[in-house]
């Protein structure tokens, strides 16, 4: 495995702290009704989120999937403008229009997130094929959950990204569960890289609450797909903190496990104290730096104003007014 | 002026601004070396090759899916479905995405692909290749629809569509395809949401697209004859249509007649009907008629099939309804 400083180390660490601390932020804001719509959120998938981030370039495309607010700021969107957006607020990075789902940001390439699972994968297949034909040497990554594999979407996604050598990063954040269904209940393997070697793309099943192994195994995908190589398939195992929507569901010894003993933060913790990268009190300030930034986006989404009422209108053609041709 | 078919037309705007903008690329099912089932790729792939006339698997969402991504990103896409009653194994990426990347992001991607799709019935194509679907598209903002019913229209509403910023889709009726007429060669354009008054008249205004246009004119020739001056309109851009040339058509002639061959309830011309009974009541010497497909699936059987879609003779029957003859 290639080495990593330890710069780099504590930079993903602090992502995992900033993906976990935006989360638990935004779950407050909501229960006290401050985020309309509905919520989905990444807690327990840190890891993934600063692995994936650490790897793209500005110049790479990112489909983020609906558990990845963090990605949205990671990849260079002020969060202040992200959190607002999740607020539907006129300060958010699509004047409120798209809200938790549908957040993009064309400026770092981030192509947004799809309220119909997995039906973005055809069109990273699209960004990146633009990019192969331009001559561009950029790669689009899509985030897809393990519920996404029964979608048509992600087997013809993943078809002509094989036949065309198309530079599509495909990573999958494999919690176990669709909302309440199992991966094995309702897939032929549990496995979902099986799938991605069937259309002879390279893959990798990887622990996604080991920082470091996610980091690696992403790094190696996006070296593959840079070479020119085509597309590559990640599959991070780890698991949600999120229950359903009424409540959890899960058995009791595996929530135990993944919130306590298998946790992507805690087990960072321990081994950056354990090289000695830092100490233990340098980590806890981390945290508390930290949470002082993302209550700072909170406030300033909570201050930003509500959309102006043109932009019901604004922006449904290019170049046309819905008014200057509805009578 | 060279007289050539609607195949043709198209295939020649296809021709001219792949080799004017190198954005321009097309994608679909057997469109490269064969040409598309149809014909009307034939010829680009040994021009441009394969990179640029891509063939796909039988894979819809991904057909729409790639063009869409690939139009975020600066390219002007050419997808083609094979057939439009094939549209719904990609209608949530057309609905969802090719529609509302423009709005839901607030203007900071769009998508500028163009669709094409054979449609239309008359051949014994049974339930599966013969419909006409602007209806399932006329409640989805951010979509544009255009159906030409001439070479002409064809290939510049073709040259404009590649053009313009906005998802498009283009409807070509199978019934038109072998149809010839006079088509400038080089690059003109025809404007989008412009109907076209095709025959001008005075006592009833026939509203209509696609092959239906022409059982339009057929009906109204054969009238003349009667004394009955019919005015036919083709809508040319299906969504959003062109209020203004039908409303002021409408308040001349004061009777109206909407054609279309789609099932009758909830499509185009119940759209049409319910707009020109809003805003031109005033005028209408009579209630509004619409002449349609009849509400069921198409049947294969041709006896059949001629019995339940609009032809000239319905048109006929509509326009003397509406004149109380």
């Amino acid at each position: 495995m290639p080495e990593i400083s330890s710069d780099q180390y504590l930079a993903l660490f602090r992502d995992m702290w900033r993906v976990r601390k935006f989360e638990q932020a935004l779950e407050r804001e909501f229960k006290r009704g401050k985020v309309p719509g509905m919520l989905h959120i990444g807690l327990g998938q840190e890891a993934t989120l600063s692995a994936i981030a650490h790897t793209l370039r500005k110049e790479d495309g990112i489909f983020p999937d609906h558990r990845c607010h963090g990605l949205l700021f990671l990849k260079g969107t002020p969060g202040k403008q992200i959190m607002a957006e999740l607020f539907g607020r006129a300060t958010g990075i699509c004047s409120g229009k798209g809200g938790s789902l549908h957040s993009a940001d064309a400026s770092v390439n981030n192509f947004g997130d799809n309220g119909v699972q997995g039906s973005y994968m055809v069109t990273a297949l699209g960004v990146a094929l633009g990019w192969k034909m331009q001559g561009k040497n950029s790669l689009a990554a899509v985030v897809v959950g393990d519920g996404t594999a029964g979608r048509g979407e992600w087997h013809e996604s993943m078809n002509l990204a094989s036949v065309w050598k198309a530079p599509v990063l495909f990573v999958c954040v494999n919690n176990g569960y669709a909302i309440s269904t199992s991966v094995g209940a309702s897939h032929a393997t549990e496995d979902l890289v099986d799938f991605a070697k069937a259309y002879k793309i390279p893959a990798i099943q990887v622990d996604g609450n080991d920082i470091l192994a996610a980091y690696q195994a992403t790094q190696e995908a996006a070296a593959h797909i840079r070479a020119g190589k085509g597309p590559y398939f990640v599959e991070y195992k780890t698991w949600r903190w999120q229950g359903m929507f009424s409540g959890e569901f899960r058995p009791a010894e595996e929530v135990k496990y993944f919130k306590e003993e298998h946790e992507p933060i805690t087990m960072a913790k321990a081994d950056l104290h354990k090289k000695g990268i830092a100490s233990l009190e340098q980590l806890d300030a981390i945290e508390k730096e930290v949470e002082a930034e993302i209550e700072g986006w909170v406030a300033y989404a909570q201050e930003s104003p509500m959309p102006d009422p043109a932009k019901a209108t604004a922006n449904v053609y290019v170049g046309w007014e819905v008014e200057s041709w509805q009578s | 002026m060279a007289v050539i078919t609607t195949v043709q037309a198209i295939n020649e705007a296809l021709g001219l601004m792949m080799a004017e903008d190198q954005r321009v690329y097309c994608l679909g099912e057997d469109i490269g070396k064969m040409g598309g089932d149809f014909g009307v790729t034939r010829g680009l792939f040994d021009e441009f090759g394969g990179e640029r006339v891509r063939d796909t698997p039988l894979s819809e969402a991904a057909i729409v899916g790639a063009a869409v991504g690939s139009a975020m990103v600066g390219m002007r896409p050419v997808a083609e479905i094979m057939f439009a009653d094939f549209i719904g194994t990609c209608y949530d990426q057309i609905v969802n995405n090719a529609a509302k990347v423009h709005y839901m992001f607030d203007g900071q991607f769009k998508a500028p692909i163009v669709l094409r799709t054979a449609c239309g019935g008359g051949f014994g194509g049974g339930p599966h290749h013969s419909q006409q679907v602007e209806g399932w598209f006329m409640n989805v903002p951010g979509l544009v629809i255009v159906a030409p019913a001439s070479p002409y229209d064809a290939k510049g509403l073709m040259i404009t569509s590649i053009e313009d910023d906005n998802p498009i889709l283009f409807l070509e009726h199978k019934a038109l395809y072998r149809q010839k007429g006079e088509v400038p060669e080089g690059k003109y354009t025809v404007p989008l949401r412009q109907a076209k008054v095709v025959r001008p008249g005075k006592d009833v205004t026939v509203v209509t697209c696609m092959k239906s246009v022409h059982d339009a004119l057929a009906a109204a020739q054969e009238l003349e004859a009667d004394g009955v001056s019919v005015e036919v309109i083709d809508l040319r851009t299906l969504r959003p249509w062109d209020h203004q040339t039908v409303l002021e058509s409408v308040a001349r002639t004061g009777r109206a007649v909407v054609v279309n061959e789609a099932p009758k309830t909830g499509g185009l011309g119940a759209d049409i009907s319910a707009v020109i009974s809003e805003e031109a009541f005033s005028y209408l010497k009579a209630p509004v008629a619409r002449i349609c497909g009849f509400d069921t699936p198409i049947p294969f059987s041709l006896p059949l099939e001629k019995l339940i879609l609009p032809d000239k003779d319905r048109v006929k029957q509509g326009i003397l309804k509406v004149l109380g003859k």
